[in-house]
């Protein structure tokens, strides 16, 4: 038997309680209760089309027990940017036709926004560290590379 | 199922009181991330670590005291003279798992891959462990056994390492298939240079081996050698006769013996080069 519990986090700027048990994983829960933007590809920790941001850094909500987000500040791809009001990155992912299929695309916005969140101007091999985490397979990721490369020599973050 | 339920103790008392009470039903959880590979036979109640004040660099007399909770990513993104683990957390992959992974829980449960108790070996750190009292051991000591050591209420707090200074260098090198890949091999030394003599050497290696281990016999070959390749070359060959490799991914035990000795030798060379400098 599990037990349920409530946690408590903040999620895209607002204050939220969810119940959950040990075992659920944080996509899980988000998915669960409709941040569908997050996806799941292999649920191993390889892809990450389940990237989030937990206090600012990027991590695999795939991996991560909703538990350990209790008291944590939480973002996903729904609280990034609108279709009327996209984040930099994704303009950038945009305008560069960086985008194909775009599962990995919600992964990739966050990673590179959790960097830029950070360092507003890394350089080309920070970024290519910084985003050793998400996998594509349509693009070749060289638009990628080129459109975050972009906002990183913008002043566009906010 | 693993896990059945979770407390989230507020400081170091509360959560050893719970792990203690709980014994073997509990997981002591850092970033959680070794959960991916673990099976139980019962499902545990996972005990969260990251809120107990155990995360941090510091730095004292020559020394780096690294909370044991501190994420991997901290440690990547330090920068201070003398600090080296910056160059082993970016050959921990991917960024998302250095974000989450803490160096305490990369060495209370030690897998053939795992990258940090090669470089603490080679760094010669030692391990702050509370229980009752709190033990200071060398690295040594704990890696060979940590689990056995970790009885229920009992925490890795810190770990820590020198400063690698003038006249010394450190290298780690890392084989893998592709970069998100399980390592081949991974070896780390760690060396004081005089003139154009290593005057001392520590070396580790593992991937290759059951488990990541300090090779003793190579850091003596090299005390007194020049330092050049030839030298660094003909010491990993007889100080490494009669280890057994184990190939991973499919290569053979004598591939991985002569891939290991080529990625130690090019981390002492790496360390040598740094000493000089
Ligand atoms: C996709 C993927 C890629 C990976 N890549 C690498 C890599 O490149 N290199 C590498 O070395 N590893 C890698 N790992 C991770 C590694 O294997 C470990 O799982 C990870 O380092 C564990 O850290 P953690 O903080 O998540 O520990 P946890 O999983 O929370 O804990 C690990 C163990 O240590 C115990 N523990 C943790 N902290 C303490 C403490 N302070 N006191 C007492 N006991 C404690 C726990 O009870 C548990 O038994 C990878 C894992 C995955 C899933
Ligand atoms: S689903 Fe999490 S990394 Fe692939
Ligand atoms: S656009 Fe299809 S996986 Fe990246």
């Amino acid at each position: 038997m599990s037990t349920v519990k409530q946690i408590s986090l903040t999620l895209n700027g607002e204050p939220k309680t969810f119940e959950t048990t040990a075992d659920e994983t944080l996509v899980d829960l988000l998915r669960r209760h409709g941040y569908r933007g997050t996806k799941t590809g292999c649920y191993e920790g390889a892809c990450g089309a389940c990237t989030v941001i937990l206090d600012g850094r990027a991590v695999y909500g795939c991996l991560l027990r909703a538990f350990q987000a209790h008291g944590r500040d939480v973002q996903t791809i729904e609280g990034a940017g609108s279709f009327d009001d996209p984040h930099p990155v994704q303009r950038a992912l945009v305008d560069e036709g960086a985008v194909q299929c775009g599962f990995c695309t919600p992964g990739m916005v966050l990673s590179a926004k959790a960097l830029l969140d950070e360092t507003p101007h890394p350089g080309s091999d920070t970024i290519k560290e910084h985003m050793d985490g998400n996998l594509c397979r349509c693009t070749g990721y060289e638009k990628i590379r080129v459109a975050v490369e972009k906002v990183a020599a913008s002043t566009a973050m906010p | 199922m693993k896990l059945c339920d979770f407390v989230i103790p507020a400081d170091i008392d509360e959560a050893r009181a719970r792990l203690r009470e709980l014994g073997d039903a509990a997981f002591p959880t850092a970033g959680g991330v070794s959960l991916h590979f673990l099976r139980f036979a019962e499902p545990k109640t996972a005990v969260d670590l990251t809120r107990l004040g155990l995360s941090g660099i510091s730095r004292d007399n020559g020394r780096f005291t690294i909370g044991a909770t501190t994420p991997v990513c901290d440690l990547q993104k330090h920068v201070a003279e003398g600090w080296v683990l910056d160059r082993v957390a970016r050959r921990f992959v991917t960024q998302q798992i250095r974000n989450i992974s803490t160096l305490g829980g990369n060495i209370c449960r030690v897998f053939w891959w795992s990258d940090f108790p090669v470089a603490l070996l080679a760094l010669d750190a030692s391990v702050a462990v509370r229980g009752e009292s709190e033990t200071v051991l060398s690295a040594e000591e704990f890696l060979a056994r940590p689990l056995k050591l970790l009885k229920p209420g009992t925490l890795v707090v810190a770990i820590d390492i020198p400063a690698v200074e003038s006249g010394a260098g450190f290298g780690y090198g890392k084989e893998t298939r592709v970069g998100s890949s399980f390592s081949l091999a991974t070896a780390a030394a760690c060396v004081v240079v005089e003139g154009n003599r290593i005057k001392q050497a520590r070396v580790a290696a593992g991937a290759s081996l059951s488990m990541p281990q300090l090779l003793p016999a190579v850091g003596e070959k090299l005390a007194g050698e020049t330092a050049d390749r030839e030298a660094i070359e003909k010491a990993v060959a007889t100080g490494t006769e009669g280890l057994a490799w184990k190939g991973r991914e499919g290569m053979s035990d004598p591939y991985a013996a002569e891939l290991s000795r080529i990625i130690i030798a090019d981390a002492i060379t790496d360390a040598v080069a740094e000493a000089r400098t």
